[in-house]
């Protein structure tokens, strides 16, 4: 589905990523996890092309991606949610979902109505079911600014389901949640994935990680330090000292609770 | 009417479709100090095409939005990779170059014993298509009224459309719009060549209006005023930018004991509204209220029936 060869950002001499060798399986939840400024961001940013590789390719359901504007790989099927929520907070909730519907799916069924003025039913009800999804049924008319900081989430997650993708890269989607947010969040992830949809989930809060992800990746200072199931991972020596190592803030994996 | 007054409101509505041109592209982010360019282009080209071309009116206005919106359309293509102040400079500097070369163009023909053409410094005279049709100008005043009325029309179908939230999108975050599957280059130049037909239709009536024009009206202070409306009025709406329109050459222009400091009175009120209003009186947040407003209010009055 996804495969990663050593890819590589470096930022002057800040080595960001470094060769690094990952390869997600269609239809599972893959946890990408490590330190802070280990470079889980930036593996997210080379995969929807925010930023251009220094080396290395990133493969996409086999296609090459290297190269691609963020908008082609969008309609390729990789979407995102961002760390920093990111959201358009001039247009209404409604809104932001609407211009969001972009798969080749949606384009080849919408008319020039239903694309341009959003006037079809098939265009609202599939809208007010992504509203649904996030538990925005109500707030459909509020500018995004508006919103809650937990609403907002939800709503960055709903938009990233509009784009229908196949691959949805999740950067920190638990931040600033609280336990019952957490929960719900998780259930939402599940869905996603149960209606076919691979996703790749960056996540320092373990509770959530460790509870959803199949399989999960480690980087420390850009290289991968281990992979394996969630239980592999939690008795790694390496990824022990990576994460005593490093600033307090960090939860380790061997912890989980928040 | 007194022709004063006609021409103060002729003067409104032509002025209204430059500060909609640069109103556009300030919705997608974009500070265009060069919108007057387009509004002179089409001036001489709409011009050119009833003089020298004895075509119809609506033919000029045609031709000289077409020009406007292509040539706009090839500057936004050329100035893509541009954004904040080197845009807005590279806007600028367009701009005059197109101002220098009116300057020099001399192109003229031979029309019923006369010449007419553009006629480099000394500016294109004599576009007298609407005296030779005996139109009054109070009726040609009702005819830009009913063109701006048209463009206005067309602007909030657009806003309202996903073309409008595109732009928006475009305004606050270029990197996210890309996410979101949209070629962010396409919709730029087609914001950009939207504005430049947009003025071009004020430019092709204020030649008409006037009967003669001059590169000197082109200069960088119409552009400038042009973006001030915008600014004033609000981004949040197509009205913004005519409320602008409204205020300076409407309100300070009408009320005599500001004449002289007009210019000190219109930058003041600028400051001012900038620090406490800086996406203008009717900005998002405001319309989106309004539109709140309203909707309950019909809603309530449908099922009080
Ligand atoms: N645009 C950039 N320019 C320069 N350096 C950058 C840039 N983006 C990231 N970096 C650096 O690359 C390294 C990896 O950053 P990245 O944001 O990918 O980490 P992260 O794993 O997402 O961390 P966090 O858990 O804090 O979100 C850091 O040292 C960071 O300072
Ligand atoms: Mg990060």
């Amino acid at each position: 589905m996804l495969e990663l060869r050593g890819l590589s950002k470096h930022f002057g001499g800040v080595k960001a990523v470094d060769e690094l060798d990952i390869t997600v399986d269609e239809g599972e939840i893959f946890g990408l996890i490590g330190p802070n400024g280990s470079g889980k961001s930036t593996t997210i940013n080379l995969i929807c092309g925010v930023y251009e590789e220094t080396a290395g390719t990133v493969r996409f359901r086999e296609e090459l991606m290297n190269g691609k504007q963020p908008h082609q790989r969008l309609r390729a099927g990789i979407a995102r949610t961002f760390q920093n929520i990111r959201l358009f907070p001039n247009l209404t909730v409604w809104q932001n979902l609407w211009v969001a519907r972009n798969s080749p799916q949606d384009l080849a069924a919408q008319g020039f109505l239903s694309r341009w003025f959003g006037a079809t039913r098939r265009t609202r009800r599939e809208i007010a079911e992504l509203l649904e999804f996030a538990d925005l049924e109500h707030k459909g008319d509020e500018l995004a600014s508006n919103l809650a900081f937990g609403e907002q989430r939800r709503l960055e997650f709903a938009r990233a389901a509009a784009a229908r993708p196949k691959l949805l890269l999740l950067d920190e989607p638990a931040a600033g949640m609280n336990r019952q947010e957490i929960h719900d969040l998780s259930g939402r992830i599940r869905r996603m994935r149960d209606s076919g949809v691979t996703i790749l989930l960056v996540e320092h809060v373990m509770e959530l990680v460790m509870g959803v992800a199949e399989r999960i990746a480690v980087l420390n200072f850009g290289q991968k330090i281990a992979s394996g199931t969630p239980g592999d991972v939690q008795r790694n020596r390496a990824v022990q000292e990576a994460y005593l190592g490093t600033s307090e803030s960090d939860s380790p994996p061997v912890d989980t609770g928040d | 009417m007194d022709d004063y007054v006609i021409t103060v409101l002729s003067n409104i509505a032509m002025i209204s479709f430059i500060a909609l041109s640069a109103y556009l592209l300030l919705i997608t982010g974009e500070i265009s100090f060069g919108q007057q360019a387009y509004f002179g282009l089409s001036a001489y080209a709409a011009g050119a095409a009833t003089t020298m071309f004895a075509l119809p009116i609506w033919a000029g206005i045609l031709i000289g939005a077409c020009v406007a919106g292509f040539v706009a359309m090839a500057v936004g293509a050329l100035t893509l990779r541009l954004s904040g102040l080197y845009f807005s400079i590279s806007t600028l500097a367009f701009a005059e170059m197109v101002r220098l070369i009116l300057l020099i163009v001399q192109v003229q023909v031979e029309v019923d014993g006369e010449m007419v053409g553009p006629d480099g410094a000394n500016g294109f005279h004599d576009i007298r298509w609407m005296f030779e049709r005996n139109i009054s100008l109070t009726e040609f005043m009702l005819f830009i009224y009913g063109l701006l009325a048209l463009v206005l029309i067309a602007l909030l179908l657009v806003e309202r459309s996903r073309l409008g939230s595109v732009f928006r999108m475009l305004g606050s975050d270029d990197l996210l719009t890309e996410m979101q599957g949209l070629n962010t280059v396409r919709y730029r130049i087609l914001a950009a060549g939207m504005a430049g037909a947009v003025a071009g239709v004020g430019g092709a009536l204020y030649a008409h209006f006037t009967t003669y024009v001059e590169p000197q009206f082109f200069n960088v202070m119409l552009g400038v005023h042009a973006l001030a409306y915008g600014l004033i009025g609000g981004l949040g709406t197509a009205f913004g930018p005519l409320i602008g329109v409204a205020i300076d050459v409407g309100f300070l222009e009408a009320v005599r004991f500001i004449q002289g400091y007009r210019m000190i009175v219109f930058g003041g009120l600028v400051a001012v509204l900038l620090i406490f209003m800086p996406r203008g009186i009717l900005d998002e947040e405001r319309v989106h209220r309004l539109k709140t407003l309203f909707s309950r209010w019909s809603h309530a009055r449908a099922q009080g029936r």
